[in-house]
């Protein structure tokens, strides 16, 4: 075996190491410059809504039941954590679990006044598992 | 390291599980899959917010579980070779061959979820703790595994140095667990390993997920010992083959002479 036979899998090692050490600092840093609050709740939104302007972020609340309206390039819905609520303006197509209390994160940034401008919905859904209830209470009788 | 015991094939006799062992663990490892894909697609009932989506969980949660033990187990087999009194090289073995599985499962598990994640949160992927720490997990023991490829002048120098960086890497396992309740996260909180330790999943659905993790456990048990016995092999593989090519030139040649 000649030296540069030697030297060579080393090479690629130490190489292949650089690569991941940098990719995992890029990582890090993207995750620690905006990500470690993922979302702001409605509350905390509209509490801070004159420091925000207009700068992107998420979020997070549940859809009020039966505010929902379709519009030309979306839809138009209030948003709720059970304290405070607004009215979000989407622009896009809508994910399929998207319905009537959804928990949802929408991304945009206010518009005016306690509008906010949303142009992707993502469903966050709870760690609870289950299979539908049937309703006995309120099952059609079946007349004999 | 001392002179392995050799058997007919002059091969060494190191091995984790007894053959006969290694052989009922196979056979229970394809049942419980064939019962858990039977459990995953019909037996247990459709999620009621997710729909059948919620299906992939039985192949996601378990890979994710099962690299956690397996980073486990190379955690462990790390500490033990770096403590003087149980430094043997079956640690460092064992070590690496867990490592190359856990990473295998990490894969999975971030695979698995992005096919879980784009029909149930509407995106293949988030930059979210949970996700970033996970895939973080993967190239961190990938680095391990790379690591342990590169060859040290001194090869217990060189063992230390891996167990070293294993310990290092371990590190994350419980920043990714913990992850969902330290940071907000679009990946939920967990459902069986919660704070509360009250799983949140419904009879059958819960029945299927410690199938899926019974199944899954015995796929680890199975490539590990195989893994492994890969690695006994390949280490004193130069020299058997040394000591074959001189043995047949003995052979040849007092042929000739004959």
């Amino acid at each position: 075996m000649t030296d540069a036979n030697k030297r060579r899998p080393r090479y690629i090692g130490a190489a292949v190491l650089c690569a991941l050490t940098v990719a995992i600092a890029v990582v890090l840093v993207v995750v620690l410059s905006e990500n470690v609050v993922y979302f702001r709740t409605v509350s905390e939104a509209v509490n801070d809504r004159s420091n925000q302007g207009h700068d992107r972020f998420r979020l997070a609340g549940a859809v009020v039941p039966g505010s929902r309206k379709e519009t030309d390039n979306g839809v138009n819905f209030e948003m709720t954590d059970g304290n405070k609520t607004v009215r979000v303006f989407h622009h896009g197509d809508t994910p399929a679990l998207f319905k009537d209390n959804t928990p949802v994160l929408c991304e945009g940034r206010w518009g005016n006044g306690l509008i906010f401008d949303s142009d992707r919905i993502l469903i966050r859904h709870g760690p609870k598992y289950q299979p539908p209830k049937v309703d006995t209470k309120h099952a059609p009788r079946v007349k004999a | 390291m001392s002179e392995a015991e050799r058997d007919d094939a002059g091969l060494p006799r190191d091995e984790l599980l007894a053959p006969m062992l290694r052989r009922v663990i196979g056979v229970v490892t394809i049942v419980s899959l064939v019962a858990l894909v039977l459990f995953g697609l019909w037996g247990a009932p459709t999620d009621e917010v997710q729909g059948d989506a919620q299906r992939v969980m039985y192949l996601h949660v378990p890979s994710a579980w099962l690299a956690y033990l397996a980073f486990f187990v190379t955690a462990a087999a790390s500490a033990l070779f770096l403590w003087r009194r149980t430094r043997a090289e079956v640690w460092d073995r064992l070590a690496g061959a867990s490592a190359e599985l856990g990473v295998m499962f990490t894969g999975l598990a971030l695979v698995l979820g992005s096919i879980w994640g784009r029909p149930v949160w509407g995106v293949w992927w988030a930059w979210d703790a949970r996700l970033v720490s996970t895939a973080l997990l993967f190239f961190l023991f990938l680095g391990y595994c790379a690591l342990r490829r590169i060859p040290a002048a001194d090869p217990v120098g060189g063992a230390k140095r891996n167990a070293i960086a294993a310990l290092i890497a371990f590190v994350d396992v419980p920043i990714v667990h913990f992850s969902v309740e330290w940071w907000r996260t679009l990946h939920q909180q967990a459902t069986v390993f919660n704070p509360q330790l009250n799983p949140q999943i419904h009879g059958v659905m819960g029945l299927t997920l410690w199938l899926g993790t019974i199944a899954f456990t015995l796929l680890y048990v199975y490539l590990l010992d195989r893994r492994y016995r890969l690695a006994v092999l390949e280490d004193g593989r130069a020299d058997r083959e040394l000591e074959r090519a001189i043995a047949e030139r003995i052979s040849t040649s007092r042929g000739v002479v004959a």
